[in-house]
């Protein structure tokens, strides 16, 4: 049974990449979305001490 | 920077930033390794060139299985130390490893459409690889819905060891029962003309693990160390 079923090794291939680079977009995002509350939570813990 | 502000509970130093240099690095090797896999290898004697996506479907699950070993060594270590970055990486590894498990699913259905004339057969491997990803669905869904730190990284650590004891089951099932699946791939039951572009892949889709593994757990420790200067501030207000 030799065939070629491009289709499904493009779809294979198509898949795997839509996975990872949904995923390292998603991280990307959410890591500076993270960073910036942090730094937010942080000038306002300071702005509390100070006043 | 937060560091040099007197406090008497500074909560966790925030983590450096997970290099963007390792993600470009990590995809740029598996642009080549997949390159280098569908040039090189010549067709199957079986499955034609179909074989190509053996490239992706076992080094998925392979990197399915390493998360998971990651997730019950820090669940382990975990319970027995009750250290929070433990649990934060458990929850981390687990997070990737359901991403690599659910792509590997969809793509043995995809092998398994031409290969076998069906998407889906619920023999052991199959079976027991859908139990594995419903497992962790289910550990990120409870901590997702436990707000309780303590409680939330106990109960996950628990789900964790149980959900990677399934690893060893989901491996050996080819072998204990009989399948539509066939025995695993590695580059021991493989003809030499296929192993290179194994091997390139598995370790191309190695360094993307570490890297989303790296930059999940910088985000887990970042909304912690968040959560500790909010309640730091709402401890001073009270």
């Amino acid at each position: 049974m030799i065939a070629s079923n491009q289709t499904f090794i493009i779809a294979a291939y198509a898949v795997t990449w839509v996975v990872i680079l949904a995923y390292l977009v998603r991280l990307v995002r959410k890591g500076g979305r993270a960073r910036a509350e942090y730094e937010r939570a942080v000038q306002h813990q300071r702005e509390e001490r100070q006043s | 920077m937060p560091a040099s502000t007197p406090s008497n509970d500074p909560g966790p130093a925030p983590p450096p930033r997970t290099s963007l240099w390792l993600g470009l690095v990590s995809v740029s090797a598996l642009v080549a390794a997949q390159t280098h896999a569908i040039l090189t290898s010549p067709p199957d004697a079986d499955m034609g060139h179909l074989q190509k996506i053996m490239y992706v479907h076992v080094p998925a699950a392979w990197m399915t299985f390493i998360s998971f070993f990651v997730v019950l060594v820090f669940s382990v270590r975990y319970l027995w130390r009750r250290r929070e970055n433990d649990d934060l990486l458990a929850a981390s590894a687990a997070e990737v490893g359901a991403t690599f498990n659910g792509l590997t699913l969809m793509l043995g259905m995809i092998w398994g459409r031409p290969a076998w004339g069906v998407w889906w057969a619920w023999d052991a491997r199959l079976t027991s690889t859908l139990v594995l990803f419903l497992i962790f669905v289910g550990y990120l869904a409870l901590r997702a819905f436990v707000d309780d730190t303590d409680q939330r990284a106990r109960w996950s650590a628990a789900v964790g060891v149980i959900g990677a004891i399934n690893v060893p089951i989901v491996y050996m099932s080819v072998t204990w029962w009989r399948t539509l699946h066939q025995p695993p791939s590695s580059p021991a039951t493989l003809d030499a003309a296929y192993t290179l572009g194994l091997r390139l892949n598995a370790i191309a889709l190695l360094l993307v693990l570490i890297y989303f593994i790296r930059k999940r757990y910088e985000i887990a420790r970042l909304e912690r160390a968040t959560e500790h200067a909010a309640e730091a501030v709402a401890m001073g207000g009270s």
